[in-house]
């Protein structure tokens, strides 16, 4: 949030103190990416930078929503299983209406309502969002089978619909662009308007927020349905990308997102992060995998990396934010 | 009652169970206790009177070991003691019950009673069912009917106080010190109360009693000493006590002018009509503000003054009654309408529904009023960067940056941020409830400043106070509380102290 507050005036202090909490991570990405070139040098070919932009669009369009969320202080632990059934739904109402165009709207669509439903739980049930959508999670793995009990494939051989995650404008693959935008949306929202605002208002003190007119219960649930749908948007794109709709697809990638987004220096406890970390956490995930690839070493060790670099990243963030305390 | 092996090894010494003597405290910034004395006889108990603030909690907590005292003496059944540690005091014989009960809610009772030290066997391993014949003897003795295998969780808090006592015999305490027992005790559990006190008197246990109601202390205690603003002021047989003396005591005769007044004595149109509230603490409240006036409520602790502040600004549900603000009713009942009508809440508790502590200055002041910034839901930040700089430079908030987070700032400045927050939204009626809590008296005069020249702005001011001081020096006119009723409304003019207080015990 201290970035925020930089942009009018040049705030010396805080002006540093916004770097420095990027510092860290941007430092990390810097030390991966030469240490992977000097490994092996096809890491710097145009093929392999897109390729890696390709891989980090699925998760940054997610990250996104859910770096709102965990700033209004919820988490959606359901958006990979609502990733996979949302793209069956996409493939399926393709193939039965032979419209791409419905076939996407229904998958965007279906992922909102996943989002509204969480919402609903949270903000009117009063289920702590954590436990809320585990319990959406294991709904949505068990439906999907009921919904269709194989992948989806793409019947009719449709070019559009494939086309949404292997197109290209210009040398830049749809997915990236889409993710591009999503990015700068979700951006301007959090930086420069009363929503995003309320949401870290809301996410550092509740009552506070309440008081002065605010209602948290809304705005969690419009953040709850913006996940959703972009939930839904990337699942469409997994879709498309698989040409079938993957009713397994999409485990554990619930977990990638919110580790992007915990790595981008956002607070578990809500009022604090910026997309800015997010999208730099994004980057450094995706690199690590991309570096295990082209160094050719064990794939198993693309679990076990991140997780260690969660830790240090994190622990090094604190560090940095006592010496600032000091 | 048989003389059983606890009891006879609760000691009778021949001289005082405690004697503290030129006790001082020093806080930064504040002289919590100046010098203060207090003898406990054995057998006896003695009552601790004092307005809030008055140092009582600070000297029962240097007694629970909590506080290390900064002057004076504590000897112990004539023996020297040093109270570095709850554990200390614990040891030398001391058992403090205080007002937020210490208990481990999803242990049983027994557990709990046995919590510092669980008998064991000979392998370590803990010897339960002694624990729980132990715990029922206990209860035998005492008299009261609790069941050791209970969760304390789910025990009401009178038998939750019991507990706590009865932990006092385990522990084999020759002093026993309750904070505020009966603050939220029904009537009989109160008589109950006094039963076990009197129990614990026939043990040769000493009590301290720290209450500031008046009844109890004519009912129960033996001898009663009264501190003010961190001072003795007297120790006297409760004989020698009427209530006129005793509130003469605790409040002294005059009241330093904290209080600069600069506004007239204008009142203007009714803003704020309240038509028979009833919430789950509040019956029947009704009552009118004028804008430009300082109406101020009284009561003691648990009198519902902050109960009925969240209700008539829309942050908490209420049962029946009428609100209206402006002549405008507050419906729907919630805090958005609330503040549209131009109604708001400087909270007593700014940790926890005020500020946003990991937020800047900026984000904290304009928080309210954002949507004054915004065009097409886009804050103008220039816009709100300057207008807060207003606010910051006109209430003279000590901040280095509005980039400053505002967990930096003094109590004092995020108090004044708060109400810069809700001055920017442009009020009809603010509702300051505890307005000076956890602040030091140099911004305490700044707070009370700042309240005179809004209300001679032309707002309308409630003011929730347990500060008698601060309910005389600023309010215009004065309502009083007891258990969720207004029991009175004066003038300023004609109101005294003993008028107010005893509008507040009755």
């Amino acid at each position: 949030m201290s970035e925020t507050t930089q942009a009018a005036k040049p705030a010396p202090v805080l002006g540093r103190l916004a770097e420095n909490s990027q510092i860290v991570l941007l430092g990390l990405l810097v030390l991966l990416c030469i240490g992977i070139s000097l490994g092996s040098p096809q890491f710097y070919s145009v093929e392999n930078i897109i390729a890696i932009l390709r891989q980090c669009s699925l998760v940054l369009i997610v990250a996104a929503g859910m770096t709102m969320l965990l700033i209004a202080a919820e988490v959606d632990l359901s958006v990979g299983a609502s990733l996979a059934f949302s793209g069956v739904v996409a493939m399926d109402v393709t193939n039965k209406t032979g419209s791409v165009a419905l076939g996407v709207l229904a998958g965007i669509l279906f992922g909102g309502a996943v989002g509204l439903f969480n919402g609903l739980v949270v903000t009117r049930l009063r289920v702590n969002s954590l436990i809320a959508t585990i319990a959406t999670m294991m709904i949505l793995q068990g439906s999907v089978f009921l919904y269709s009990r194989e992948a989806v494939q793409n019947k009719h051989q449709q070019v559009a619909f494939t086309e949404i995650s292997t197109g290209y404008v210009g040398p830049v693959p749809i997915p990236v662009i889409i993710a591009a935008v999503v990015f700068v949306a979700a951006f301007i929202v959090l930086r420069y308007t009363t929503i995003g605002r309320y949401i870290y208002a809301v996410g550092a003190n509740q009552k506070a927020a309440r008081l002065s007119g605010i209602r948290p219960e809304r705005l969690k649930l419009l953040v709850f349905v913006v996940t959703g749908l972009l939930t839904g948007l990337a699942g469409l794109i997994l879709t498309s990308l698989m040409n079938a709709g993957q009713p397994t697809a999409g485990r554990g990638f619930e977990l990638t997102v919110i580790a992007a987004v915990i790595l981008g220096g956002t607070s578990l406890l809500g009022g604090r992060g910026t997309l800015i970390g997010t999208l730099l956490g994004v980057l450094v995930l995706k690199v690590i995998d991309n570096g295990i690839i082209i160094l050719r070493w064990d794939q198993n060790l693309q679990m076990v990396v991140p997780g260690v670099v969660i830790i240090v990243a994190t622990y090094l963030d604190l560090i940095r934010s006592r010496a600032n305390a000091r | 009652m048989p003389a059983d092996a606890a009891t006879a090894a609760v000691v009778r010494p021949a001289g005082p169970a405690l004697e503290m003597a030129g006790i001082g405290k020093r806080f930064p910034g504040v002289l919590a206790l100046e010098n203060v004395d207090l003898t406990l006889e054995p057998g006896k108990v003695h009552a601790l009177m004092g307005e809030n603030g008055a140092g009582k909690s600070t000297l029962i907590k240097i007694l629970a070991g909590v506080y290390q005292r900064d002057a004076g003496t504590v000897r112990i059944g004539g023996a020297e003691a040093d109270l570095r540690s709850p554990r200390d005091a614990l040891r030398a014989g001391i058992k403090v019950v205080f007002q937020e009960i210490a208990l481990i809610s999803e242990f049983t009772v027994a557990e709990n009673i046995f919590l510092e030290e669980y008998p064991v066997n000979g392998l370590g391993s803990i010897r339960w069912s002694t624990i729980r014949k132990e715990a029922a003897a206990l209860f035998a003795r005492l008299g009261f009917d609790v069941d050791p295998a209970a969760k304390v969780g789910q025990l009401p808090v009178s038998q939750q106080q019991m507990v706590e006592i009865a932990r006092a015999l385990a522990h084999e305490a020759r002093i026993v010190v309750m904070d505020e027992p009966t603050s939220s005790l029904t009537p009989n559990e109160v008589a109950l109360l006094f039963t076990v006190i009197r129990r614990l008197t026939g043990l040769g246990i000493a009590v301290l009693y720290v209450t500031h109601k008046l009844d109890e202390v004519f009912e129960i205690a033996d001898t009663v000493t009264v501190l003010r603003d961190g001072r003795h002021i007297s120790t006297r047989p409760i004989g020698a006590h009427t209530h006129e003396s005793l509130i003469q005591d605790m409040i002294g005769r005059k009241i330093d002018n904290l209080f600069p007044r600069e506004r007239g004595a204008a009142r203007g149109d009714v803003v704020v009509k309240v038509e028979g509230l009833s919430t789950d603490k509040l019956k029947d409240v009704s009552f009118e503000a004028k804008a430009g006036e300082v109406l101020g409520f009284f009561g003691l602790m648990g009198a519902g003054r902050t109960e009925l502040a969240k209700a008539i600004v829309g942050f908490d549900p209420i049962r029946t009654g009428r609100i209206s603000i402006g002549g405008t009713p507050l419906v729907p009942h919630n805090t958005r309408t609330g503040v549209a009508l131009g109604i708001g809440l400087l909270t007593e508790d700014r940790k926890s529904e005020g500020l946003m502590l990991e937020l800047p200055v900026l984000q904290n002041t304009s928080l309210a009023a954002l949507e004054d910034f915004a065009r097409a839901g886009f804050v103008d930040e220039g816009r709100e960067r300057s207008a807060v700089q207003q606010f910051v430079d006109r209430f003279r908030v000590k901040t280095p940056s509005l980039n400053q987070q505002i967990k930096n700032l003094s109590g004092g400045n995020q108090q004044k941020v708060l109400l810069a927050r809700w001055l920017m939204r442009g009020l009809k009626v603010i509702v300051v409830d505890e307005p000076t809590r956890g602040i030091d008296v140099g911004a305490k005069s700044e707070i009370f400043a700042l309240i005179d020249r809004l209300a001679g702005e032309g707002l309308a001011v409630i003011m929730m106070t347990s500060e008698m001081p601060e309910l005389l020096g600023l309010s215009d006119r004065i309502a009083v509380m007891a258990e969720g009723r207004i029991t009175a409304v004066m003038d300023r003019e004609g109101a005294t102290q003993e008028a107010i207080l005893n509008a507040a015990i009755a």
